[in-house]
């Protein structure tokens, strides 16, 4: 196979590279650099302005970023302990192996939108049938209108909607691991939980990276859950970055602004999540 | 010190796996379990480290019942037939991996498994990866493992089978010295076999064993001379022993219509009557004044010729000294040494072996 139109196949997924990939992000680049508001519409060049105006003079958008950070990495991390908890229970041979399965994976199943209006619902002040149950006690916590307990609600809820996806990969990995070593480490001495530590964690831990990984991505984009659940509230105490992107560019209609910030969120997320792997790829496979 | 099985017995599906299994293990002496692929070698070795639980019976070991013991307190070691290691640790923690477990000193751990390595001839390859070593050598990095752990039992189940020619013969001459199997040493080493040739070179006691049931027990010399029966001769024996139906009549062995012996005269007090023969492929050789035989299969072995042979519905394997080709359905002639003529009951039991006094 050697002529001269052999490239022109390459074009049919070239320019759905390019229209849904390529131009999106430099079209952002450009967009950054415009002043584009509902009152100045077009792309117009200021230069670097908007940059300078998220790096000085913008802490409302690294309180989201940090704050996006700990709801990540606290929600990603209990998925990870629950998940793998769970998927090492039913792993082994226990009695309703297979209903326990199904039953793991159902809240990833439901629609997260609908879910999280039906924990709004439960976590609601006074009509909420969580605080129904803890009045029994005397106490009534504003769960969606203290700035805490509204971020301990958010990690409840998205604990609850992903851990079935940390445990459907989870489960795959342990099922995937060969039976060998934990014969021979029967045999060497290890007990039960020694067993856990010294070979199915080790052996685990490139399918863990790539879960973690994985969540780490889908949780720092976390949206839906926030949007329905506080709207960002009370204030800004559970405003991540992707909402605070999406307030600047459709609610103020900030488009320029608006790109710089996805732009500079884009970037930082890409060299934190490197740094990320390499720092879990060392600790957790000892390389 | 001994190990004790008594009336072992697991059936997890409706055949037996093992069946009644009563064994005396000593300790400081090596025994080998011959038995063909699925006779229960590996259930029973697994049995005894505890990674199955038998039906019913019981085991002890110096005076405990073994049962109640799980898997990783039983200071038992085992070496798998395929290479079973720990993908994730280099050649030195998986050496050191059963020291760990016993949370001993890191500078003992470190003398030990320097030891262990220079008795298989790892040393060099201390933090190589497991998957970057050839199969032999992870076979050896298993068996450094196992010797590290100076373990009161050792078990080996078909250690050599997936290794190559010349380091299994090595290995094999090892063995005993590796271990260390000695009056002094009081280990004790359980070594599961497919192999007749290896178990007579391994020279230990011999179990044998078909079906998950024990067939016979005794020495290598004892075993292969004097088959409890036609099954034992069959096992023993690499190719098989022929074992054939046969009638003795008026001091002749009748085969068949045209293979007909007259009968050595150890034979002579032997009643008529139907009989099943034995007689090794070693034993047929060829002879021009003998029975007339067709060519079925023939196959070169080593400096050895396989051949088997049909004659009507009478049919053998002969083992010919020589390198040599021999067209399917050619006609040789053949004859046994009537030296060496077993005779079994036609249920199996030994009647006569040429090694009785």
């Amino acid at each position: 196979m050697n002529f001269k139109h052999k490239y022109v196949f390459l074009l049919p997924g070239l320019i759905v590279l390019i229209g849904i990939l390529i131009f999106p992000i430099i079209f952002t680049v450009r967009l950054s650099l415009s002043g584009w508001n509902s009152f100045n519409p077009g792309l117009d060049f200021i230069g670097l302005k908007n940059y300078i105006r998220l790096f000085t003079d913008d802490p409302r958008f690294w309180q989201s970023f940090f704050r996006l950070s700990f709801l990540a990495i606290t929600t990603v991390f209990l998925q990870y302990i629950i998940g793998f908890a769970l998927a090492h229970m039913v792993w082994k041979d226990i009695k309703f192996k297979r209903f326990f399965r199904v039953l793991f994976l159902i809240p990833m199943m439901t629609t997260p939108v609908i879910m999280t209006v039906i924990w709004r619902t439960f976590f609601h002040e006074s009509l909420g049938p969580l605080n129904d149950f803890l009045s029994i006690f005397g106490v009534q916590p504003p769960w969606l209108s203290s700035p805490g307990l509204a971020k301990v609600s958010i990690i409840v809820v998205e604990v609850w909607q992903w851990t079935s996806f940390m445990f459907l990969l989870m489960l795959a990995g342990l099922l995937s691991l060969p039976k060998e070593p934990f014969l021979a480490a029967a045999v060497d001495g290890a007990s039960p939980f020694k067993k856990f530590i010294y070979v199915t964690f080790p052996l685990m831990a490139p399918i863990s990276i790539g879960a973690i990984i994985i969540r780490l991505i889908e949780a720092s984009k976390i949206m839906d859950t926030v949007f329905v659940l506080t709207s960002g509230g009370p204030g800004t105490s559970t405003e991540t970055s992707s909402f605070f992107i999406f307030i600047k560019g459709l609610r103020e209609f900030q488009m320029g602004y608006a790109a710089t910030a996805s732009f500079t969120y884009l970037i930082i997320m890409i060299i934190s999540l490197t740094i990320i792997v390499k720092v879990l790829t060392k600790v957790l496979m000892r390389e | 010190m001994s190990l004790l099985l008594d009336h072992i017995s697991f059936k997890p599906t409706e055949e037996y796996h093992l069946n009644d299994i009563s064994l005396r293990f000593d300790s400081g002496k090596m025994y080998t379990i011959l038995g063909r692929t699925l006779s229960g070698k590996t259930t029973l070795l697994k049995t005894i480290a505890g990674l199955q639980t038998p039906d019913s019976g019981s085991i002890n070991f110096e005076d405990t019942d073994f049962l109640s013991i799980p898997v990783w307190k039983r200071n038992v070691a085992m070496v798998y037939q395929q290479f079973i290691n720990y993908p994730h640790l280099n050649v030195r923690d998986n050496i050191a991996f059963p020291l760990k477990q016993r949370k001993m000193d890191e500078n003992l751990i470190e003398k030990e498994v320097k030891v262990a390595m220079e008795k298989v001839g790892l040393i060099g390859f201390e933090s190589r990866k497991i998957q970057e070593l050839s199969g032999g050598q992870q076979q050896r990095v298993a068996l450094a493992r196992s010797l590290a752990k100076k373990a009161k039992i050792l078990l080996l189940d078909e250690p050599l089978v997936n290794l190559d020619y010349k380091l299994r013969e090595g290995l094999r001459e090892e063995f005993k010295k590796l271990f260390n199997v000695s009056d002094e040493s009081n280990s004790i080493l359980i070594y599961a076999s497919t192999d007749p040739l290896e178990a007579m070179q391994l020279n230990g006691d011999i179990i044998v064993i078909d079906e998950g049931k024990i067939l016979q027990t005794g020495t290598a010399k004892d075993v292969f001379e004097n088959p409890a029966t036609a099954k034992v001769a069959e096992i023993t024996n690499d190719p098989a022993m022929n074992i054939n139906k046969c009638l003795i009549q008026d001091n002749s062995l009748i085969m068949n219509d045209s293979v007909q012996i007259q009968i050595p005269d150890e034979l002579k007090s032997v009643p008529n009557g139907k009989y099943l023969v034995g007689i090794r492929a070693t034993d047929i050789f060829l002879d021009d004044q003998g029975f007339a035989f067709d060519v079925e299969i023939s196959e070169i072995s080593g400096s050895e010729t396989f051949l088997h042979l049909r004659n009507k519905n009478l049919k053998c394997v002969a083992t010919i000294e020589e390198v040599k080709t021999y067209n399917t359905n050619e006609v040789v002639k053949i004859n046994f040494d009537k030296s060496k003529i077993y005779l079994f009951e036609e249920s199996g039991e030994l009647r006569h072996s040429p090694y009785q006094q």
